[in-house]
């Protein structure tokens, strides 16, 4: 059966081979990061590209419409015409910008939210960098967003690109906290930070988080739709209160690559949603018989959160600044304390002193 | 009794949110209404009206219009430019009708004026754009219409039921 694992194994042999023939196998530690991250940039465009086309097919049945279908079969390649028309739009920059910060904000948030990527497990030993402490580095790397938007909203010189940032600061800021503590729960029942090491304990166990940590699952899933500013929780890029908010001031690539960041984030959090809790590259256990490679069921899982998303943003209206404030840190996080609790006594009861 | 309103609220929350949720998949896989207008075309109600059209009798081989300028007289916007000729057996003919379709308004009062049968409204001609504006400007060949019959579109009826209810109170 063909495996994640295998395909990798093919690949890096291959590429090694190339090195002994060209001479350079002593550079094979430099030159394998720069082709792993050019992969999954290659990876995540197109998939994104999809994604972009999939919400607004999602949009659009949801509300009897048909959506894109002119460009390519099924409008596939609409997002490729929007990306393109992107590329070649004129960049226009307000005079009174500041402007390094205008310049290296929508790069930090494009990077931050793709360097996310390298830890995510696609299927067995299909992983850029399995880090010993994965859900760290993914929670602290996603989190310089907020510099970038708030970098964008301050250096655009505009009010309303300054109210969007500041406002993303507040919520990003905020729900960073409920996230953090709806994993928690799962490292302490695992004891590892690792998303392989993660899924590993799942498979063993023989059910997946979502069952004991359905609360936890919907924390997270809440919290990482607020860290991604997608509605409803998109106040820091309200249209009908801030314009665009802090990217009003942003055209071309340099709005691409804000749309690219905020796509990506929602990528990497529905990833880390099915590493957690759904069970990772684990095949679903009644439809077992089916024998697909882990990526391909890691990827339908995938697709199913990343889809419940989309119906969020399409289903509930947006909350009030005060709202989404009240919302995170009086039911948010007193739940998810609440959920860490709960989960160390049933677990302390059930295994005793020496759980793990 | 705060702490039990505290959850309760959550829980509500939680119930309202997954309705909401549960009726956007329903739609979802609903299926779409949108009707993709060049391809496909909504069949249009049978007593619709849209442009005018010169009634033409095949079977004499003419045009009803006998060129009386009552439509022309009608017309508010005197977009109605007509001659006419008395012929050999005494009867007066249309030999030229030209409408200004830029001016029109469509509100059929030459349709009402005219006491020949000769114009009428036709019911599945609405596409009016054209790249130049002269090309409004139609002539009694032009306005006969003779194009291909719109598919999905109803047949005009000659005449609606009358409604019944009001005949019995009359």
């Amino acid at each position: 059966m063909l495996t994640g694992e295998n395909i990798v194994q093919l690949v890096s042999g291959l590429l090694h081979w190339a090195y002994a023939q060209a001479g350079i196998s002593s550079w094979a530690g430099i030159i394998d990061p720069i082709i792993a991250a050019v992969v999954m940039f290659g990876f995540i465009s197109v998939f994104v590209m999809f994604l972009v086309w999939m919400e607004r097919k999602v949009s659009a049945h949801m509300q009897s419409r048909i959506g894109p279908n002119r460009v390519g079969p099924f409008g596939l390649l609409q997002t490729v015409a929007d990306a393109i028309k992107l590329t070649t739009k004129e960049d226009v920059k307000p005079v009174n910008r500041d402007k390094i910060p205008y310049f290296l904000a929508p790069i930090v948030a494009f990077v931050a939210t793709f360097m996310g990527m390298v830890v995510i497990p696609f299927d067995k030993g299909m992983v850029v960098q399995d880090l010993n402490v994965g859900i760290l580095y993914i929670i602290a790397i996603t989190g310089f967003t907020v510099i970038a938007i708030l970098a964008a909203g301050w250096s655009s010189n505009n009010k309303y690109a300054l109210l969007g940032g500041f406002r993303s600061a507040a919520q990003i800021i905020s729900y960073e906290v409920p996230l953090v503590l709806s994993v928690v729960p799962i490292i302490m029942i695992t004891g590892t930070l690792s998303l392989s090491g993660i899924v590993e304990y799942q498979k063993t166990a023989g059910y997946w988080f979502i069952f004991p940590q359905i609360f936890a699952f919907l924390i997270f899933i809440t919290s990482a739709t607020a860290e991604a500013n997608r509605a409803p929780f998109d106040i820091p890029e309200a249209e009908s209160e801030l314009i665009g908010g802090f990217h009003t001031e942003y055209s071309g690539v340099k709005f691409a690559m804000f749309f690219l960041g905020e796509y990506i984030a929602v990528v990497v959090s529905s990833a880390v949603a099915v590493t957690l809790f759904l069970g990772g590259w684990l095949p679903v256990a009644f439809l077992g018989f089916l024998h697909l490679p882990g990526f391909v069921w890691f990827l339908a899982k995938l697709l199913l959160i990343i889809y419940l998303i989309m119906a969020f943003r399409w289903t509930f209206p947006r909350l009030r600044v005060d709202q989404l404030m009240d919302f995170g840190w009086k039911v948010l996080i007193p739940i998810s304390i609440l959920n860490i609790l709960i989960t160390a006594i049933v677990w302390l009861c059930l295994y005793g002193k020496g759980a793990q | 009794m705060g702490m039990l309103k505290y959850f309760k609220d959550i829980f509500g929350g939680l119930w309202n949110l997954s309705v909401g949720l549960s009726i956007t998949t329903k739609y979802f896989f609903k299926g779409t209404t949108t009707q993709q207008y060049p391809e496909e075309r909504l069949p249009l109600p049978a007593r619709s009206r849209s442009m005018i059209k010169l009634i033409y009798d095949d079977e004499k081989d003419q045009f009803n219009c006998v060129a009386c300028l009552m439509c022309a007289k009608a017309c508010p916007n005197s977009c109605i430019k007509l001659e006419g000729v008395r012929q050999a057996d005494g009867k007066r003919r249309m030999t030229t009708f030209k409408l200004d379709f830029s001016t029109c308004i469509f509100c059929g009062y030459c349709v009402e004026a005219c006491g020949f049968d000769a114009l009428t409204f036709v019911s599945e001609e609405y596409e009016n754009s054209v790249y130049k504006r002269g090309s409004l400007l139609q002539d009694e060949f032009a306005m006969k219409w003779i194009r291909p019959h719109v598919e999905g579109a109803e047949q005009p009826v000659a005449e609606a039921p009358a409604p019944a209810a009001a005949g019995a109170q009359s």
